[in-house]
């Protein structure tokens, strides 16, 4: 993806979120098991369905829970290409946004 | 001439593909160079059937001195404490184990399943396996926690999934040369000369474990293994980036994870499905923490260290 099609998906997914695109951020996945379940549904997806990505891994646009997690410390997130790196969802991400596969 | 006797156990013989591949010195060096006799090893042995069976029992009457011996694989006790299923020379093999550790001036386990059980003695443990001073963390195993070998040392553990030749080579010509009562050994009677530092002491991707940057894929030439993909460098004590594996390279550099074989816990978490090659986390953080990190610590850090991290350690860096 170069920069202009990662700034395009960038401001979409934005879009989605603003727009009230509801994700299920719940429930978090408590172990490996089901984290893992999540990846298997994220594979089922074309690799193109950006709104199918979202709504599965539960995206929001800004922190999330008490201790307001966020991607930026979440050890996907590649800060400089402001990417998240977990190859399931291989799309651009805000540092304050969150979904329910942030890991640390 | 030191006489040296190499026996196996429960074992896949890992342990001895990994010593015939030994360098420097390599298997024959450790004859010509430095004065070892191997009287016999599963591989190397001439003796068969009965002469085979004369000379064990040269050694187990002290007619014959043994210098040093070496056990490879679990004691087999299997079934119901007899240990018959794993039967040598015309008797279960932990019977010759319990003779020779008696008359052998140091005895060394190579391997996994010699120093703590290993895979074989991994739940359910059908075969009844246990270590020759170990089972897992516990301290005792076959020949119990009080044993020491005629020249006053407790078996000399030398653990690997296998051993690196290297660990192995240069432990056997320090006892060989009359170095063995220099020996320091740590908690768990592995030579703290291999096995103080880290896995991670030497790793090529040290700076991206520091910058918090993941390899989320093996092989990866970015990124560190820690955080997604299971290794356990930051606390398994090994010299595997210090000492290269065929002098070359080793897991964590090729980009594949360290799956911490050298501590007694191995295999971890029982080979539950799920568990090999994934960190484990818990609502997201690591269960197993660097040694010496605290979770509350972590967190902070990684935060600092993610909005530290500069632009190339996102990059692919490495042509390994
Ligand atoms: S996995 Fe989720 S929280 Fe982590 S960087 Fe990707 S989008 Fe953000
Ligand atoms: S790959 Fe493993 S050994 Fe290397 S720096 Fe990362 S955690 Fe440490
Ligand atoms: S890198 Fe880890 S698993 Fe591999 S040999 Fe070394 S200690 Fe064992």
């Amino acid at each position: 993806m170069n920069s202009e099609q990662q700034n395009a998906t960038l401001r979409k997914m934005a879009q989605l979120m603003r727009d009230g695109l509801k994700t299920q951020t719940e429930p978090f996945p408590e172990t490996e098991k089901e984290f893992a379940a999540i990846l298997e549904e994220l594979r089922r997806l074309d690799p193109g369905d950006l709104e199918g990505k979202m709504v599965i891994s539960g995206f929001v646009d800004h922190p999330y829970g008490p201790d307001r997690q966020r991607c930026m410390e979440c050890m996907y997130y590649l800060v400089h290409r402001q990417w998240c790196d977990l190859p399931e969802l291989a799309v651009p991400v805000e540092a304050d946004w969150w979904c329910r596969l942030w890991r640390i | 001439m030191a006489n040296l006797l190499w026996l196996q156990g429960g074992a896949c013989s890992g342990n001895t593909m990994s010593f015939l591949n030994a360098e420097e010195p390599s298997a024959c060096d450790l004859v010509t160079d430095f004065g070892i006799n191997v009287l016999w090893h599963p591989s190397l042995g001439l003796e068969l059937g009965e002469n085979l069976q004369k000379m064990l029992l040269a050694l187990t009457s002290g007619q014959m001195p043994l210098d040093i011996f070496v056990f490879e694989g679990t004691v087999v006790n299997a079934p119901n404490g007899t240990g018959e299923w794993n039967r040598f020379a015309g008797r279960p093999m932990r019977d010759w184990v319990t003779d020779l550790c008696k008359v052998a001036n140091f005895v060394v386990a190579v391997g996994d399943c010699a120093t703590w059980g290993g895979i074989p003695a991994t739940a359910p443990n059908p075969t009844e396996s246990e270590g020759l001073q170990f089972l897992k963390r516990d301290h005792g195993g076959y020949l119990g926690k009080d044993f020491k070998s005629k020249a006053g040392l407790p078996v000399i553990n030398i653990p690997g999934c296998p051993a690196h030749p290297d660990w192995i080579t240069q432990i056997v010509v320090a006892v060989a040369t009359g170095r063995g009562g220099e020996l320091s050994l740590d908690e768990f009677q592995r030579p703290k000369t291999f096995f103080t530092s880290f896995t991670q002491t030497g790793c090529t991707r040290n700076m991206h474990f520091a910058y918090k940057v993941s390899a989320t894929e093996f092989g990866q030439r970015k990124g560190c293994l820690f955080y997604d993909l299971g290794c356990r460098g930051p606390m398994t004590h090994s010299p595997c980036n210090r000492i290269l594996w065929n002098r070359q390279s080793s897991k964590t550099r090729a980009g594949m994870p360290c799956m911490g074989c050298t501590e007694p816990e191995f295999p971890f978490f029982d080979l539950a499905p799920g568990t090999v090659f994934k960190t484990q986390t818990v609502m997201g953080v690591p269960k197993d923490m660097p040694t010496g990190v605290d979770k509350t610590g972590y967190i902070k850090l990684t935060a600092a260290a993610k909005a530290a991290s500069p632009r190339w350690a996102e990059e692919d860096i490495f042509v390994v």
